[in-house]
């Protein structure tokens, strides 16, 4: 999952090359990687990759600090999602 | 999403109703804009928006003039920046006159708020909206739509009225007095209730207030387009200094000016289609029109799709040039780049917002 954020965000979203190659820890939003709009085009991938949906209360900086907060809050949600199914089935 | 916005903060330094200073150190003339600022929001306005409307706005008007009389450094400023941006175009003559009716409008603005109570008919049967049925098929598409507009006449009210008459709507921007730094509470809670509060009971969501750091605003946006509704954006507002580097150059009014494509980028990720909305008003000065335009094409390059939304704004302005608010701070005018930078040391308004303080309480701070 890493390696698809991070070369979906290298490719698409960074726009000063000094950041690449981006590390996974880098920060994202302190250098400017990612802004409101950039994450929504974040979110619209993530969404069409992975079928995780990213709920409006997520959209906190925390969870997209860098490449490695991203997928950590992804995996929750897919993690939360699995036990939801599971509780209902 | 910074473009998303409304009005230039720098009223907020030079309208505030108070300040650390105050009023030990203010003049006596700015002591009394200050002191006629407070009666008109608290007092005048909101007893003559009761009266009928030729008298309601009778009285405005009246108040325009008294301001553009009283108030001849920003008078004096208007009139500079209108001939400095509009050029041959103007005669000295025709820039008072512009600068006049720009002191009615902004007056006739507060009366608009204040006829927004209730159902907001008593404001409702001034304004005419023309192009209801662009709107009508932008939704049926499901995607959503959004209204590209301008500081440009009493577009907040306007909002609120095609809201009240039917269309979901929701803005996207922010309240200058809830980013400038220096406001006392009491400026801000001021602003709250007495614009706000009232231009905002007619939305169909909480304002989207696009403020540093909050990287939710697009995706907020995105929601409200997805449930099929409509966002409302300013596309003129100067750019952050921190967003420079996201702007597209366009030409505005003869000259090079650089913008955020936000409304556009907002529409090519969502599919939303984009249409021009511009509010004026009449000679009489109580009727306006809202003119909703069919969907500009946004699909193709940003920079293009950009160029056609600034060229509908372009030709607003130069139809109807008393409508643009940003004439009143040469500060904006020179972070859009139709003047030149102002020089180190002058205040610049720090960012766009969405509710424009458009009635001049007072120039509080040099």
């Amino acid at each position: 999952m890493e390696a698809v954020i991070n070369d979906y965000i290298s490719r698409e979203l960074v726009q000063d090359p000094t950041l690449l190659p981006l590390g996974n820890a880098t920060p994202l939003l302190e250098t400017g990687v990612l802004d409101s709009l950039s994450l929504l085009r974040l979110m619209l991938f993530v969404q069409e990759h992975f079928g995780i949906e990213v709920d409006d209360v997520d959209l906190v900086p925390e969870n997209f600090a860098s490449v490695d907060a991203i997928c950590a809050y992804l995996r929750s949600r897919a993690g939360g999602r699995a036990g939801q199914a599971g509780a209902h089935g | 999403m910074g473009e998303a916005a409304t009005k230039a903060a720098g009223f907020a330094h030079r309208w505030r109703l108070g300040s650390a200073d105050w009023p030990g150190t203010v003049p006596a003339g700015q002591l009394l804009r200050r002191t006629e600022g407070l009666a008109y929001w608290l007092v005048v306005a909101p007893l003559a928006a009761r009266l009928p409307a030729r008298f309601a706005y009778r009285v405005a008007c009246w108040r325009g003039d008294w301001s553009f009389q009283y108030w001849p450094e920003k008078r004096s400023e208007i009139v500079r920046n209108l001939r400095q941006v509009l050029g041959d175009e103007l005669g000295p003559e025709e820039a008072e006159r512009l600068a006049r009716d720009l002191f009615r409008f902004i007056s006739c603005e507060v009366i608009d708020v204040m006829r927004l109570r209730g159902r907001a008919s008593s404001l409702g049967r001034l304004v005419e909206i023309r192009g209801r049925e662009h709107l009508d098929a932008a939704l049926a598409g499901g995607k959503g739509a959004i209204l590209c507009t301008a500081h440009f006449g009493s577009h907040l009210s306007a909002f609120s009225l095609l809201h009240a008459s039917g269309f979901p709507l929701t803005t996207l921007g922010r309240w200058w007095w809830n980013y400038t730094p220096g406001l006392s509470s009491a400026e801000r809670r001021f602003w709250d209730l007495a614009y706000a509060r009232r231009v905002l009971r007619h939305r169909q969501r909480p304002n989207i207030e696009p403020f540093p750091g909050r990287i939710q605003v697009a995706a907020q946006a995105a929601a409200v387009l997805r449930a099929n509704e409509v966002v409302m954006i300013c596309g003129d507002a100067p750019p952050l200094d921190a967003d420079r580097p996201r702007t597209i150059e366009v030409s505005l009014l003869g000259r090079k000016t650089k913008l955020l494509p936000g409304v556009v980028t907002l529409a090519q990720l969502t599919g939303a289609p984009v249409l021009m909305a511009f509010v004026h008003r009449s000679a009489d000065y109580r009727r306006q029109v809202l003119e909703i335009s069919p969907p500009v094409p946004v699909q193709d390059e940003t920079a293009m799709a950009l160029g056609r939304c600034v060229a509908a704004m372009d030709t607003a302005i130069r139809t109807r040039p008393a409508h643009w608010f940003f004439w009143f701070e040469t500060s904006d005018l020179a972070r859009l780049g139709l003047l030149p930078a102002a020089p180190t040391g002058t205040a610049i308004s720090p960012q766009p917002a969405v509710g424009e303080p458009t009635v001049p309480l007072e120039k509080g701070e040099a």
